[in-house]
């Protein structure tokens, strides 16, 4: 059994998954302390399932490995009674009713907080004894997310589980999301590609790009590092030197480097502009070029 | 886990249930009165090729037992694991506080527990059926009566089960594992049958002349048969010879070739050997679905799911 450190709910030490010859993630390395909501950010394809399947006990690891609440995930009862997880595309058991998946729960599970998951699809309106299949795709995820969280796990992990709603279901679902996380000592890990989604339930962030972690920090410490500098176009290289320079674009007569300070900026002559999460993840994802970041950058310098 | 298998398979359960009711119904009550009515003709010495009259539906719905094995693979086997990797489902139960191991295991006992018990309660069925034609009937080896009676057709259910549960856990998906459950099932018992049945155990040779008659004693199983002319097997087509071709009548030509040194040889499996064929035919095919069922497990916990 690995164990992390006192505090820290889940840890990847150079975790990585193979598929034959390719590698579906790699050198996985991160910490998330226990009681955070983590967004789980990357372009399709970057590993964001992969990680989340190794760290749920589904798949296991082809190099490195992971602790979950402080035990390596695997097939036993020991474990699975500490996480909750909810697969890409939400599987339930379509012809069954809401009322058949909570007695499910019940039977499966050592730990299961019945009047909790009741009270909550209560809240929601949604009608136990109709079949899972006939419900819109905003109610099926709340099922499942209550089907999880009535385990009480520790750490939950969530696939993106948004991906396929429309706002207003996404807000709903974000919203019991953040109404559990407040109510104890849940860990969450929650991959999605809607940032602006994330910006709103996480305090931090693993940024995963071509089967690599770029970045894995707090959420404010992420917002207060990453600047955009905007100045005359002239030579790079001091910053380049001092900082991480992500992403630059130069024209005729200015350049604008999108960068993670890794200490004071001294140089004044630089136009020094605040990004958002989503910019910042664009520069990791190596989508600076194209048109939201060229919106991003008018945007500055208008 | 009992709880969740109940509501997972309770339909076909049922429908299971349904469907051996509608078979054993008629079964048993023609099968009474077709034993009175043997036990009658038995005593008198009358029994004739007449005593089925009347039954023809009932004996082609004891035919059509044939299909009950692949129709559990079909339905069981194939779906029991393989539909719920096709959802995505087994995300959703390996999550919960079940171990893998344990959920495979009860699948697993479902399904051969279901297989083994329907097999058994069909087949004992048609076997009781049957045991009236099958005195009205040349062999029982012969047709469909040992495919459908005694304890092959259990060993066909169990394998089928099997097969359909390793073709869901290779595909991965419910239909293509139905299709390939059908055609492995079809092709395994057709070579079982036209290539290895006959040669269970070294057959039984019979020489006798043409003007005996042809065909292996009552209730053997055909292996082949032979014209021999001198010791030497002759093989191809056999040209009438002259002296004999001018008989009017076909006992006078047997009759002649017999005097040329035409022989004929039978080689049968005789009529004893039937229940240790249905043993023989029931391990072959208990062990290949125990080689699936491996196959299948190994698979699922070696592949990530």
């Amino acid at each position: 059994m690995t164990t992390a450190p006192d505090g820290v709910a889940i840890a990847a030490d150079g975790l990585g998954k193979r598929y034959g010859s390719k590698w579906a993630l790699r050198d996985c390395t991160f910490a998330v302390p226990q009681g955070r909501v983590c967004g789980l950010v990357g372009a399709n394809g970057a590993g964001k399932t992969t990680l989340l399947r190794l760290l749920a006990g589904l798949s296991r690891p082809s190099a490195g490995h992971a602790a979950v609440s402080g035990q390596v995930p695997r097939d036993s009862a020991e474990f699975l009674g500490e996480i909750g997880y909810l697969a890409q595309d939400v599987p339930l058991y379509r012809r069954w009713s809401v009322e058949d998946h909570l007695r499910m729960g019940a039977h499966l599970n050592r730990r299961w907080d019945d009047p909790a998951a009741r009270d909550r699809l209560g809240t929601l309106r949604i009608p136990l004894d109709q079949r899972v299949g006939t419900l819109s795709g905003g109610q099926r995820a709340q099922v499942a997310l209550a089907l999880a969280l009535a385990k009480r796990p520790r750490v939950l992990m969530l696939d993106e589980p948004v991906a396929a709603l429309d706002p207003l279901a996404r807000r709903s679902f974000l919203s019991t999301l953040a109404e559990a996380v407040a109510d104890g000592e849940l860990t969450v890990i929650l991959s999605s590609h809607l940032v602006a989604d994330l910006e709103r339930v996480c305090d931090h962030l693993v940024v995963l790009a071509e089967s690599r972690t770029m970045l894995a920090a707090d959420l404010d410490s992420v917002l207060a590092e990453h600047r955009l500098l905007v100045g005359p176009r002239r030579d790079t290289s001091a910053i380049e030197r001092d900082h991480t320079v992500l992403h630059s674009e130069r024209t005729q007569r200015q350049v604008s480097l999108w960068v993670r300070l890794d200490g004071p900026l001294h140089d004044p002559n630089w136009q020094v502009e605040e990004l958002n999460l989503e910019e910042i993840m664009l520069a990791y994802l190596g989508l600076g070029a194209e048109q939201p970041a060229k919106a991003a950058r008018s945007e500055v310098s208008a | 886990m009992t709880w969740l298998l109940w509501r997972q398979h309770r339909a076909q359960a049922a429908i299971a249930a349904i469907l051996l009711g509608a078979f054993a119904i008629p079964v048993l009550v023609t099968g009474s009165s077709l034993h009175a009515a043997f036990t009658a003709c038995r005593a008198s010495d009358r029994c004739g090729g007449d005593l089925l009259n009347g039954y023809e539906n009932v004996n082609t719905l004891v035919d059509l037992t044939i299909l009950v094995p692949a129709v559990i693979g079909l339905f069981w086997g194939a779906v029991i694991v393989g539909r719920e990797l096709e959802t995505g489902t087994v995300a959703l139960v390996w999550t919960q506080t079940v171990t893998k191991r344990r959920w495979l295991g009860s699948k697993l006992i479902t399904l051969f527990a279901a297989a083994l018990l329907s097999g058994a309660a069909v087949s004992g069925l048609v076997t009781w059926w049957s045991s009236t034609r099958n005195a009205t009937l040349e062999s029982r080896f012969g047709g469909l009566q040992f495919d459908i009676q005694g304890v092959a057709p259990v060993g066909y259910t169990i394998f089928a089960a099997a097969l359909g549960l390793a073709s869901g856990v290779i595909w991965r998906r419910a239909l293509p594992a139905m299709a390939t459950t059908v055609g492995g099932y079809i092709g395994v018992r057709m070579v079982v049958e036209l290539f290895l049945r006959p040669h269970y155990m070294a057959p039984v040779s019979t020489l006798s002349g043409l003007s005996k008659g042809f065909g292996p004693p009552t209730g053997s199983l055909n292996v082949g048969s032979d014209i021999l002319l001198h010791g030497r097997v002759l093989g191809g087509a056999i040209r009438m010879p002259e002296q004999c071709a001018s008989g009017s009548s076909r006992p006078a030509s047997d009759a002649c070739l017999d005097r040329l040194g035409y022989q004929l040889r039978q080689t049968y499996q005789p009529a004893g050997r039937y229940w240790t064929f249905q043993w023989i035919e029931f391990g072959i095919f208990a062990a290949l679905a125990v080689l699936l069922t491996v196959v299948a497990v190994v698979l699922l916990r070696r592949r990530d799911a």
